[in-house]
């Protein structure tokens, strides 16, 4: 039990990474990422290959595939900022599906549709203390992410992403481009995304093209939706309830052993379906409020 | 040469279906004013649908007609229970909702039909060959289909009053509203002619390939990304980028191979976007 | 700063919204463009301004030819323009909007924020100085905590004035700013603009409300169908005979 709860923590610690990424991105700026997936393939893949084929330290792929994950962002950022909101969450969303199709198709790199097996854990060992450990890892990765948040969101920067959200053409009238900073805070979601992956492909220990599929996305968008738009707060419980919806949808297939995996699995994309439509129509503000609420 | 005139035939059958699905995309997209996510799964419905009307009935056109039939339902459905609701939303809360419909139309078809993969039990047919091409009469027939599903729409949106009225809202809205027109009685007619024209394409699609829960979904990029060259709101321009995609993608398939195939419409879209953003057909944004 | 237009034109399809415009702004003064529904006034505001692709001609400031500059660039000029719908920060409180709004902060930039926040942190002190002071010349004391997308619409003209009057502008273009004003709160508004082009700020001011406007300003133009009709000084346009059909219609 002990052990279980620790796993799920960990695993909500990397999930709320990405949704410390999308609510800077989408809930302050208003950028409508749906392809937050392809950020945290990327570092999955990034810190998977550097550390198996790469046989290079844990660190230096974590750091890694931040850094790829950022820099990925920025042509997409680049191309589709000048465009209209709309077209902006259609273009990620073919971004995310590309990662997926270019890990899929270059497995001389990737190992393909296999996927990479034997990924070093970050802390060796079985039982609780290396658990703890990786748990204390993750979670101060989480601390640092929240702290940088907090300042971001109190700072002009947060000031200035807030009023882009709120009236973009408003915010050049005063003299200043938006795109400036909304390829910003595309580049800092994408590496809290890269890092995020990082941690998942060291923590399950095996990543596959088929674990980085757009319903992981809208999972995040379904976390950040329930919890409450534009906070941390929001980002935090979202998450945690997300991870309550995963992990209880495990349970009802033990307890009803006639549904199976794969009924399970589209049970689950329904249920997400679902809540992405009743929270949008009956609950906009989440359960802790949107950023509409704080003043 | 007869391989490359093969491609592109079956490059211009893929096109149809990209430019049927992307016809509907930018109707919605002209008229309800955002990109609709559910368009994908409403293929898959429509693919369900013919596929248990042409088992029960052996015939591909009742077939047709239940599928395009079920495509409307789930248009006007969505159009009702969801979208109606959010209509002086942003267009971001009707975007989500539109991926939640796609997810819950998926699992609904999952559940019920099983995740194999089903086929359109036709009968066997020798292709033609003109020269040394050969020609599958199917490939004839779909487009026949297809051509008649067009020319159905367009004659909707241009000889009809309702599809007048269409015009008027997704060339002016505002304008629309103060001149009286009923702006649920245009939505209704909008929303069941793009489920039915989704499904359309989701037919033609199972027909040509195989039905399965995920095929919408995986055609949607193609669609969206037809619709975007096209130029949005422009019917004629989404059918044309839908051929052009089709075909660019099926004559690149010996270079690029076939995974990347869904990368090229991204990469036409990207292209077109940087150069031209309004689209091939698309009109300039209005002022204000 | 003088703003100059040469021959502007833009087309929507077949239909030109403003045909042939050109007109000089000279520093400092306060201008009106007049003109029917439909006049093209707005339209001509937005190209100026670059808040629509660039037609036909050129637009200049000063020296520079700005005519295909972008709409921050041309703002950062000096030459700020205001909505005819007010586009406030609907979320950030009226104080905010204000500081948001003023030009060269450090602290929008990461890596000054991160690494150094001292200088971040006095150049907040001063732009809250100045905001304060904004506040006091607006009369907005009030609501200063208020979420800005709470305001009456007269308040958000005002904290849009604001707004344009942080970026220590040399020329503001108004877009109706007194559309759905209250009368007392135009005759504050113009004070302000009154005021504030003695301090040497220039303004142009498209309007719909003439007595307010023609008592504002030195120097009236009036656009119909996309064309200048007529240039000069208030009373003398207001009494032609063509402006008084073209405006004014049957009313007059």
């Amino acid at each position: 039990m002990e052990a279980y709860l620790i796993a799920i923590l960990i695993v909500t610690a990397i999930y709320v990474l990405l949704s410390l990424g999308l609510t800077l991105q989408y809930g302050l700026t208003g950028l409508i990422n749906f392809g937050h997936v392809g950020f945290f393939c990327i570092g999955a893949y990034a810190a998977a290959i550097l550390s198996t084929a790469g046989s290079m330290p844990i660190a230096v792929g974590l750091v890694a595939g931040m850094l790829l994950a950022g820099l990925a962002a920025i042509p997409i950022g680049l191309v589709a900022l000048r465009l209209r909101d709309d077209y902006f969450a259609i273009v990620t969303l073919g971004f995310s599906e590309t990662v997926r199709l270019v890990i899929t198709s270059e497995g001389w790199l990737t190992k393909g549709v296999q996927g990479i097996p034997g990924i070093p854990k970050l802390i060796d060992g079985v039982g609780t203390g290396p658990a703890l450990m990786i748990l204390a890892l993750v979670g101060f990765a989480n601390i640092l992410a929240v702290i940088a948040f907090l300042r971001i969101v109190k700072s002009p920067f947060g000031r200035m992403i807030e009023a882009i959200r709120d009236n973009e053409d408003a915010v050049k009238a005063l003299g200043k481009d938006p795109a400036r900073f909304k390829i910003q805070v595309l580049v800092l979601g994408a590496v809290l995304a890269g890092l995020s992956g990082g941690f998942y492909a060291h923590y399950i220990g095996y990543v596959s093209p088929d674990q980085f599929l757009p319903i992981v996305t809208f999972y995040v968008w379904m976390a950040i939706i329930m919890g409450g738009v534009g906070r941390i707060s929001g980002a935090l419980v979202g998450t945690l309830l997300l991870m309550g919806f995963l992990e209880g949808s495990r349970f009802l297939r033990d307890l009803l052993p006639f549904i199976s995996a794969v009924e399970m699995a589209s049970i689950r994309i329904g249920a997400v379906g679902l809540a992405l439509i009743l929270f949008t129509i009956y609950r906009p503000q989440g359960l802790m409020g949107d950023y509409t609420r704080r003043k | 040469m007869a391989f490359w005139i093969e491609l592109l035939i079956s490059g211009l059958v893929a096109g149809l279906v990209i430019g049927l699905s992307a016809l509907s995309i930018t109707l919605v997209f002209g008229i309800a004013r955002f990109p609709n996510a559910a368009t994908g799964d409403t293929m898959t419905v429509g693919a369900y649908g013919a596929l248990l009307g042409h088992r029960a009935t052996n015939s591909l056109l009742v077939g047709g007609l239940t599928g395009a039939i079920a495509g409307a339902i789930v248009g006007f459905l969505g159009y009702w229970f969801i979208f109606r609701k959010l209509a002086q939303r942003s267009n971001v809360a009707l975007l989500v909702a539109s991926i939640g419909l796609a997810f819950v139309l998926r699992a609904i078809l999952g559940v019920s039909f099983g995740h194999s993969q089903q086929v359109f039990q036709l009968p066997l047919v020798r292709p033609w060959r003109i020269g040394d091409v050969p020609v599958h009469p199917n490939d004839l027939v779909l487009a026949g289909a297809c051509a008649t599903i067009l020319a159905i729409v367009f004659a909707i949106l241009h000889l009809t009053p309702i599809g007048r009225r269409m015009r008027a809202v997704a060339d002016d809205p505002a304008l629309a509203r103060v001149s009286g027109i009923s702006p649920s009685s245009v939505m209704t007619v909008l929303w069941l002619l793009a489920g039915a024209v989704s499904a359309s394409a989701g037919i033609v699609a199972g027909i040509k390939t195989v039905v399965s829960p995920e095929m919408g979904w995986d055609l949607l990029l193609p669609a969206f990304a037809a619709a975007i060259v096209g130029g949005i709101g422009s019917p004629v321009g989404a059918v044309v980028a839908g051929l052009l995609i089709g075909v660019v993608q099926e004559m690149a398939t010996p270079f690029v191979g076939f995974t990347y195939k869904i990368a090229l419409s991204f990469l036409l879209m990207l292209v077109v976007l940087l150069v031209r953003p309004r689209g091939l057909f698309g009109k300039l944004e209005g002022a204000r | 700063m003088k703003l100059a237009l040469r021959d502007i034109s833009v087309r929507f399809g077949g239909f030109k919204a403003v045909d042939g415009i050109s007109l000089a702004i000279e520093p400092g003064t306060l201008v009106g463009i007049i003109g029917p529904n439909g006049a093209g006034k707005s339209t001509l505001f937005s190209m100026v301004t670059g808040f629509l692709p660039h037609g036909e001609g050129v637009v200049s400031l000063g020296e520079a030819d700005i005519s295909r500059d972008t709409p921050f660039g041309r703002a950062r000029r000096g030459m700020v323009r205001t909505f005819q719908v007010p586009r406030e920060f609907a979320h950030l409180t009226v104080r905010e909007n204000l500081m948001a709004a003023a030009p060269g902060q450090s602290g929008e930039n990461l890596i000054d924020l991160f690494f150094r926040p001292g200088k971040v942190r006095n150049e907040e002190d001063a732009i809250r100085r100045e905001v304060e002071e904004t506040i006091d010349f607006l009369k907005l004391r009030a609501v200063a905590d208020v979420s800005a997308g709470r305001l009456s619409g007269g308040q958000k003209k005002l904290l849009e004035l604001g707004r344009v009057l942080m970026t220590k502008p040399k020329l503001i273009l108004l877009d109706e700013p007194f559309a759905g004003v209250n009368p007392v709160l135009i005759e504050e508004l113009s004070g302000h603009i009154r005021a504030l082009n003695q301090r040497g700020i220039g303004f142009v001011i498209i309007e719909h409300d003439l007595s307010a406007l023609s008592r504002l300003v030195s120097v009236l133009h009036v656009m119909d169908q996309g064309k200048l009709l007529a240039s000069g000084a208030p009373a003398e346009v207001l009494a032609r005979k063509d402006v008084r059909e073209a405006y004014l219609g049957g009313a007059a």
